[in-house]
């Protein structure tokens, strides 16, 4: 009972504090960002602004070229803003291309300026043969260098033949895709969930050693135990909340919130323990800042890994963000791996147990210092 | 209700102690003063007591319990008020007792009943964080009576407090000693502690120099003396006089003879000039 009179009383303290709402409200901001700025898939085409100095007879063979690979088989009549001045233009839009043709040589070169996109010029040189004049921003790498090359000197029979030959297997068919605002969710809820918790946690213990009320806490019949996790509890209840405003509005009904639920304690639980013994070594925020900002950038490291899989060094894998993040995605996946999130929940959970007891000692030998 | 056998005390762990081999007895019932100066060690001893600072070497029983194996239910018999107001300023001075009412395994005082008791009646919605720094220091002190302890810990009681409330706050105190509530008082103020003490102990950096009752030390270590004011030649004289000192005696009697007498005090030494006296110490 001391516990839930200690959870209660923790709640009316941070929900008439700052830390409390910083959590909800950059869920909220996160939500808004996913629903209106993030895309359902970002746009992979690629954007060309092509000007066409060719003879007319050559020229509308180009454009039908062209059009026969537009997807709707439409021309559509766009005007591009450039620096002030509306630039008329043609667009198709082909499976893996926007091309933008553009009637005077000059825009092409300062929209590809400007856009920062590829700008082509297609003539015929001496001998009748396409020529092809592209300006490019000086940054791309040789390999797409040497694609473009490749593409306008070597027959596209002949690379057609070559992927041919090409034998492609899947070692997987079993999986699922997600959107690419459904991908960003797990990012979102390791880091504004469960990691939050690590900072805040910090910082509520550091209002309580300002206020002394640790000192009078302490000679109570109620324990220090009861106290961490009171603390702890006021975390969870923020993290629980703050993920479901992400996730129930952008997945529905597709994860399994039960198994959501269990792995937001767990890595709760985890992250709220370690920031309860990061406190534990100093006296004021001042002094842990220096070591919870490295602790916080370290934990970032494993998102780079998570949106380019190709980079994925061992050494990252032994860092908590990095199963967390697994183990969001997991979740929110239809198909996920429920024996996977399990496992992890379960190691969460001890590692965040011996954590939080080397805490509680720690905390009963230094609190009233 | 307290003993302490040989205890030291050192915040380093080496050879320079804060406390060194202290001992002393608080008996049922009494008021007990440690007194001393600033870095005497009487917030360490006072620590070791409450369980706020680890016991290293001695033996200390407070209210029937080993101190070196803290149970949490020695704190129902028990109160601590504090120096350093420390209440919880997002709540309110009711919400604040309200809590740690509910952190005790024995009855407890409501809280309204306590704010009467330290004059804050009518403040109970109001967070303490808006209070005053002598509202917050009442606050601490009602807090530490809600478990209505049989022992209770008062760390300067009525520093800071204005003449008035700490009358209020001394009256409280003796009401609650002659209910049988043991009180240990750490002060450097030596008019409250002759004022509410049965017994005080001199501490001095880290030592207690001696214990005894207020009156005792009076007699041992105070001179009696006699203020006398008197007309001579048309000049209004303030002369002290020794009741002891064969020489101050006789010129007492010559002035009582001879010259017209306006006043005339016996005084006693003060707990703070036997202090000095016996410490050689000033109590700052």
């Amino acid at each position: 009972m001391k516990l839930w009179y200690s959870f209660i009383k923790e709640v009316k303290l941070a929900s008439r504090g700052f830390y409390f709402y910083i959590e909800l409200f950059m869920a909220l901001l996160l939500l808004l960002i996913l629903i209106f700025v993030v895309p359902e898939n970002f746009e992979s085409r690629q954007s060309e602004y092509i000007h066409l100095d060719l003879p007319k007879t050559v020229k509308k063979a180009y454009i039908k070229e062209i059009k026969d690979k537009d997807l709707d088989g439409k021309v559509e009549k766009v005007e591009i803003e450039n620096d002030d001045k509306v630039i008329n233009s043609r667009l198709y839009k082909t499976e893996d291309k926007e091309i933008y043709i553009i009637d005077d040589k000059k825009d092409v070169i300062k929209l590809a300026d400007k856009k920062q996109k590829i700008g082509a010029v297609i003539k015929l040189d001496n001998k009748n043969n396409l020529d092809y004049e592209y300006y490019l921003q000086g940054y791309e790498s040789n390999r797409l260098k040497n694609l473009i090359l490749i593409i306008h000197n070597v027959g596209t029979d002949t690379i057609k033949t070559v992927f041919n030959k090409q034998d492609v297997r899947p070692l997987s068919t079993d999986y699922e895709v997600l959107t690419d605002r459904e991908n960003l969710i797990p990012s979102f809820l390791t880091f504004n969930g469960s990691l939050m918790g690590l900072f805040i946690i910090a910082a509520y213990i550091f209002l309580d050693k300002q206020e002394g009320v640790i000192k009078a806490y302490a000679v109570t019949a109620s324990t220090v135990r009861e106290y961490l996790l009171s603390k702890v509890g006021v975390l969870l209840l923020t993290t629980i909340v703050s993920s479901f405003i992400i996730v129930v509005p952008v997945m529905g009904l597709k994860p399994n919130y039960l198994l959501l639920l269990v792995f937001l304690f767990t890595t709760g639980f985890f992250a709220s323990s370690l920031g309860l013994l990061v406190a534990s070594f100093y006296k004021n925020i001042m002094q842990a800042f220096g070591t919870i900002y490295l602790l916080m950038i370290a934990m970032i490291i494993p998102n780079i890994a998570y949106f380019i899989p190709s980079w994925n060094p061992t050494l990252i894998k032994i860092l908590p963000t990095y199963p967390m993040l697994e183990g969001f995605k997991e979740i929110i996946k239809e198909s996920g791996d429920v024996s996977y999130i399990l496992t992890i929940s379960l190691v969460f959970l001890i590692i965040g147990l011996i954590l939080f007891e080397i805490a509680n000692k720690r905390y009963k030998k230094t609190l009233t210092v | 209700m307290i003993t302490v056998k040989n205890l030291y005390h050192s915040y380093n762990k080496d050879d320079n102690f804060a406390v060194k081999d202290v001992s002393f007895e608080v008996k049922n019932g009494e008021i007990f003063g440690f007194l001393g100066p600033s870095g005497a060690g009487k917030s360490t001893t006072q620590g070791i007591l409450t369980g706020l600072l680890k016991l290293q070497k001695g033996n200390v029983s407070v209210a029937g319990y080993d101190v070196k194996e803290i149970k949490q239910k020695m704190f129902n018999k028990i109160g601590m008020s504090f120096e350093q107001s420390n209440v919880y300023s997002k709540l309110t001075a009711k919400e604040n007792l309200e809590f740690y009412r509910k952190l005790f395994d024995v009855e407890t005082y409501k809280p309204e009943e306590l704010l009467n008791l330290v004059g804050l009646e009518g403040k109970e919605n109001i967070k303490a964080g808006e209070f005053s720094k002598g509202m917050k220091h009442r606050l601490t002190f009602a807090r530490s009576m809600i478990n209505n302890p049989e022992l209770w810990f008062l760390d300067e009681p009525t520093t800071g407090l204005d003449p008035a409330i700490a009358s209020q706050i001394k009256d409280i105190i003796k009401q609650k000693n002659a209910n049988g509530v043991t009180i240990f008082l750490t002060t450097h103020n030596m008019f409250i502690a002759d004022e509410l003490c049965d017994r005080v102990a001199f501490i001095v950096d880290g030592e207690i120099k001696l214990i005894d009752s207020p009156k005792n030390l009076k007699l041992q270590y105070g001179d009696n003396l006699i203020d006398v004011e008197y007309i001579n030649n048309g000049e209004t004289i303030i002369e002290t006089y020794s009741t002891v000192l064969e020489k101050d005696k006789k010129s007492l009697k010559n002035i009582i003879e001879n010259y017209e007498i306006q006043t005339m005090h016996t005084k006693e030494a003060t707990l703070e000039e036997i202090f000095i006296k016996v410490t050689g110490r000033e109590l700052i």
